[in-house]
């Protein structure tokens, strides 16, 4: 894990955004949440942790407007890399977040591995629950980030739609119902799929530190992403990714972030699992 | 000596005035002794404090109900001075009007007069509240139609941190506690419509204990005595008064935003029936299906169901992924360490 050889995975970009995505996203999960189990005691004691009504709801909308930032600067970089920058491989190849054949591939060779009839597959650079992670981060934020709005606005936004529609299609209730459901899908998501995904693996915990030094040592390189390290070999590119290994600062710094997140996102998701249970019995 | 005695009568006389100022204005100003109207401070100087009341605690039968209750005497000032009946221009004779005028020099007398809330101040909601339709449903039902005190249920509205329940202390209007009670009271009988505001976007913040004037309760929107059914031209939720009654917090309501649905059915097993019966049946009553269609509360539902089904999807798939993943990075260990032990046995 120690090893000197280092090469950037994120850049600081990359880890900036991530950073911007942790902090919005715990914002508004502990000042929304409560809304959604309003009926336990837990959320009751959180809602008033964050101020009650009306300040919890204005850190919400101050966090909404964090993700907007976070989302907008996303787009832009992909813009001006892709139209100004010319650089290729966005959209498709092995440097792409989007879908490609060797992800379907890659789950087929997964459920292989799962039932024992196969070896553990190579990755690439992502791996396609990351890229499913991504792809539904996108697709959650717009999600939400219409709903928010028509709930922040619902004057203005119902405004727009004739009465005649309206009787039939009630915006500002559906925007109610998607974003409460898209948030528990959301939160519930992030605090144990992602988690346990990435940060709480057996050999990662309790935190994969990548995301946020943006440095991944050779020997992890070559066991999670045999495909990617061979390629860059081939192509005579790896030296070019080489970095100095994260300061023991930084690593320091590191953990003491994102190990209270982590305990708080457990604790959340805790919560509404308690909150499930106790509906279901 | 007639002259001398004379004298001394007219010195007599002298004295005993002078005496009569100085004791009745000594006694005037000792006691408290008689109550004006338009000053609560001779009755507020002993009920503060039980150490001057003869009787602090009193046990009273109620008229209706046979029920004995027991009150106290003491007055807190601040809840008074906080309550409905608190104000400046409201005074303890206005309600305990056998008091009016009454010296107090030995104290009251120990039993007052029930107060009569109804003939001279509270008139105006029994009347108004006896033409809402609340009141004609009830009765073209033949139900028994609620009177003030089913609402207005003195224990649980004329509260008091004291302890002591007492029509005196009952909060104002704006008060967020009396506000919250009154949630209670209307989902008391109306448990369906209770259910589907705590799923609104107003009635979950509501459900957190938040009821100020800027978190609508069920009077908000629906009044209070007067509450009309919304066919009526009158009534707050009807076509011609909902853009004001949204209005009131939504600036600029206009006509599509007062479409909007308060009471979302997403969790009403009925009408989820309902929906069904009127798909089965769509070639015999096709109207229905068309209404059922028409209503927003379908699509609501349908969104609901919609995401009740991608949670339940995505969480056990992933939720799969995550545990065969785990156990084959286990399994793989575990081949891993028995071959290496094969290897240093050999």
């Amino acid at each position: 894990m120690n090893s000197n050889t280092n090469y950037l995975r994120f850049s600081l970009f990359h880890r900036f955004c991530h950073f911007l995505v942790i902090i919005s996203f715990f914002g508004l999960v502990l000042t929304g949440i409560p809304l959604a189990f309003r009926g336990y005691g837990w959320a009751r004691w959180l809602y008033e942790l964050f101020g009650g009504y009306p300040t919890a709801g204005y850190l919400h909308r101050i966090c909404a407007i964090i993700t907007f930032f976070s989302a907008f600067v996303h787009f832009i970089n992909l813009f001006y890399n892709v139209s100004v920058r010319k650089k290729k491989g966005y959209f498709w190849g092995s440097n792409s977040l989007l879908i490609q054949p060797r992800d379907i591939f890659d789950i087929i060779a997964d459920i292989k591995w799962f039932m024992g009839i196969g070896k553990k597959p190579d990755y690439d650079r992502w791996i396609y629950w990351e890229k499913f992670e991504y792809l539904s981060l996108m697709w959650g934020t717009l999600v939400m980030a219409v709903t928010g709005l028509i709930l922040w606005f619902p004057v203005q936004f119902t405004k727009i739609i004739p009465v005649s529609v309206a009787t039939i299609i009630d915006l500002p209730s559906i925007a109610l119902i998607v974003h409460r459901y898209e948030a528990i899908l959301a939160a519930g998501f992030i605090f144990t799929i992602h988690f346990f995904h990435t940060h709480l693996l057996p050999e990662k915990m309790p935190v994969d530190e990548v995301i946020f030094t943006g440095r991944i040592t050779e020997e992890e390189m070559k066991h999670e992403r045999l495909v990617q390290y061979k390629r860059l070999v081939k192509e005579g590119q790896l030296d070019s990714f080489r970095v100095a290994p994260p300061s023991l600062f930084v690593r320091f710094l590191t953990r003491l972030f994102a190990v209270p997140i982590l305990i708080t996102g457990l604790i959340v998701v805790g919560l509404m699992f308690s909150a499930l249970l106790v509906w279901a019995i | 000596m007639v002259h001398k005695t004379k004298s001394n009568v007219k010195k007599l006389r002298k004295l005993s005035v002078f005496a009569f100022f100085v004791i009745s204005s000594v006694t005037l100003a000792l006691s408290p002794a008689i109550i004006m109207a338009g000053d609560n401070g001779p009755c507020i100087e002993c009920h503060t404090k039980p150490e001057k009341l003869k009787v602090s605690e009193k046990a009273k039968i109620d008229a209706v109900t046979g029920e004995i209750k027991v009150s106290s005497m003491v007055i807190d000032e601040a809840i008074f001075k906080a309550s409905a009946h608190g104000g400046d221009d409201f005074f303890c004779t206005d309600c305990h009007q056998d008091l009016d005028g009454k010296d107090l020099t030995d104290g009251h007398k120990p039993n007052l007069k029930p107060v009569d809330c109804i003939t001279f101040c509270h008139d105006d909601p029994a009347e108004e509240y006896l033409q809402s339709t609340h009141v004609k449903l009830m009765r073209e039902n033949g139900k028994d139609v609620p009177t003030c005190k089913d609402c207005h249920y003195g224990l649980s509205f004329h509260y008091a941190p004291s302890g002591e329940k007492s029509p005196r202390d009952v909060p104002r209007g704006v008060d967020p506690v009396h506000r919250d009670l009154t949630i209670a009271t209307c989902g008391s009988c109306h448990q369906d419509y209770l259910s589907s505001y705590r799923n609104n976007a107003h009635g979950q913040v509501a459900s957190l204990g938040h009821t100020t004037i800027d978190v609508p309760v069920c009077f908000d929107c629906h009044g209070k005595h007067t509450i009309l059914k919304s066919s009526d031209p009158e009534s707050k939720v009807g076509k011609e008064r909902i853009v004001e009654t949204c209005g009131k917090c939504h600036a600029n309501a206009n006509a599509s935003f007062v479409k909007h649905i308060e009471h979302p059915q997403i969790k009403n097993i009925a009408y989820y029936k309902a929906i069904i019966s009127a798909v089965k049946n769509a070639r015999s009553d096709p109207e229905n299906l068309k209404k059922v269609l028409k209503n927003p509360q379908t699509i609501l539902c349908v969104v609901f169901v919609m995401y009740i089904g991608i949670l339940a999807f995505t969480f056990s798939a992933f939720g799969m992924h995550s545990l065969l993943s785990w156990a084959a990075i286990v399994r793989d260990e575990y081949k891993k360490r028995r071959g290496h032990s094969d290897e240093q046995q050999h």
